[in-house]
């Protein structure tokens, strides 16, 4: 078990990306809800969930047979590219260079885009709903479940990872069943911005243990990684939006 | 069924290659710490350092990049 400062980064990062996800299948959930009610959309929803705790019960064990610098290295690779990806996106879009993600608009679209695929396919709409959910569920899941093993494999941190996912997910759940609409308030793009950050320093921290390297200080540089992690989005939001508008 | 799989292949490709350069240049950037520390003999710390610093550098640029271009 790592460190009190791996735990609550592990935790937060968790927590924070399973919420970005969570509120993008949901999204899509309700449009699929909208269209043909409920019960299509909720038994998409669990298969998609039971396809994705298939997943993870199937992976989970392997990843006990891989040594632990391999598992790191390549953990840590990944998750360099992967938040590395959110932090440029949400630079781009901090910086008005590309639009935010507008989940009232999402929604629109996906309910315009399952009654076209209903009427184009000739298939029921129950069924063109709960697949839709489905969908939704197991892509937006995936995603949660690479950053629940990335940041909490190397550590032995899955279980609380995992809780901060659950908990992500949890939360999103309880809010739209209350408000019964896209949760468009929920500021997606710092959160997006904020777990770039954290998978980002996650990313140097391991790939740097899986070549080797042991960091000054062991878990507390992830504090430092984060911190110019940060300072480097902040600045290149800040240039990104000077040359937009020089290029425009 | 194909549909998904299909989906399923491109959401995770596409979780690791935001953009095709900076994947390639995070890619590079590993390799190159990977030689210095294990072929060349380079103090592991200073390997870190170049790894981090380099990564930061990266990001900027990408995003830079990515802003002239308009947003792509």
């Amino acid at each position: 078990m790592g460190s009190w400062s791996a735990i609550a980064t592990a935790v937060t990062a968790a927590f924070l990306a399973s919420m970005v996800e969570a509120v993008e299948a949901f999204t899509i959930v309700l449009a699929a809800a909208t269209l043909r009610g409920w019960r299509p959309a909720a038994l998409g929803t669990t298969a998609g969930l039971g396809l994705l705790a298939g997943i993870v019960l199937l992976l989970g064990p392997l990843l006990d047979r891989v040594p632990i610098h391999l598992l790191q290295l390549t953990i840590g690779i990944l998750l360099l590219l992967f938040g590395m990806g959110w932090l440029r996106k949400a630079a781009l879009r901090a910086a008005g260079v590309i639009p935010l993600h507008d989940e009232e608009a999402i929604f629109s679209a996906e309910a315009a885009e399952l009654d076209e695929q209903a009427c184009r396919r000739q298939k029921s709409l129950h069924w063109v709903a709960g697949i839709t959910a489905l969908k939704a569920v197991l892509l937006e899941g995936l995603e949660v479940v690479f950053i629940v093993i990335a940041v909490g494999a190397g550590r032995g941190l899955l279980i609380p990872a995992s809780l901060g996912a659950l908990a992500a997910c949890a939360a999103v759940l309880a809010v739209g069943a209350v408000v019964h609409r896209p949760l468009s308030r929920v500021p997606e793009n710092m959160l997006k911005f904020g777990v770039g950050i954290m998978l980002s320093a996650f990313g140097v921290f391991w790939t740097g243990e899986g070549l080797g390297v042991a960091w000054p200080g062991q878990d507390l540089a992830l504090l430092l990684f984060a911190a110019l992690f940060l300072g480097a989005g902040l600045i290149s939001s800040v240039f990104a939006r000077k040359l937009s508008v020089e290029f425009a | 069924m194909n549909t998904m799989l299909k989906d399923l292949v491109s959401e995770l490709i596409g979780m690791f290659v935001a953009e095709k350069q900076l994947t390639l240049t995070v890619l590079a950037l590993v390799a190159l710490t990977g030689l210095l520390v294990d072929v060349a003999g380079l103090d592991e710390l200073v390997g870190g350092a170049i790894l981090l610093f380099g990564s930061l550098t990266l990001l900027v640029a990408s995003v830079c990049r990515a802003a002239r271009a308009g947003g792509s």
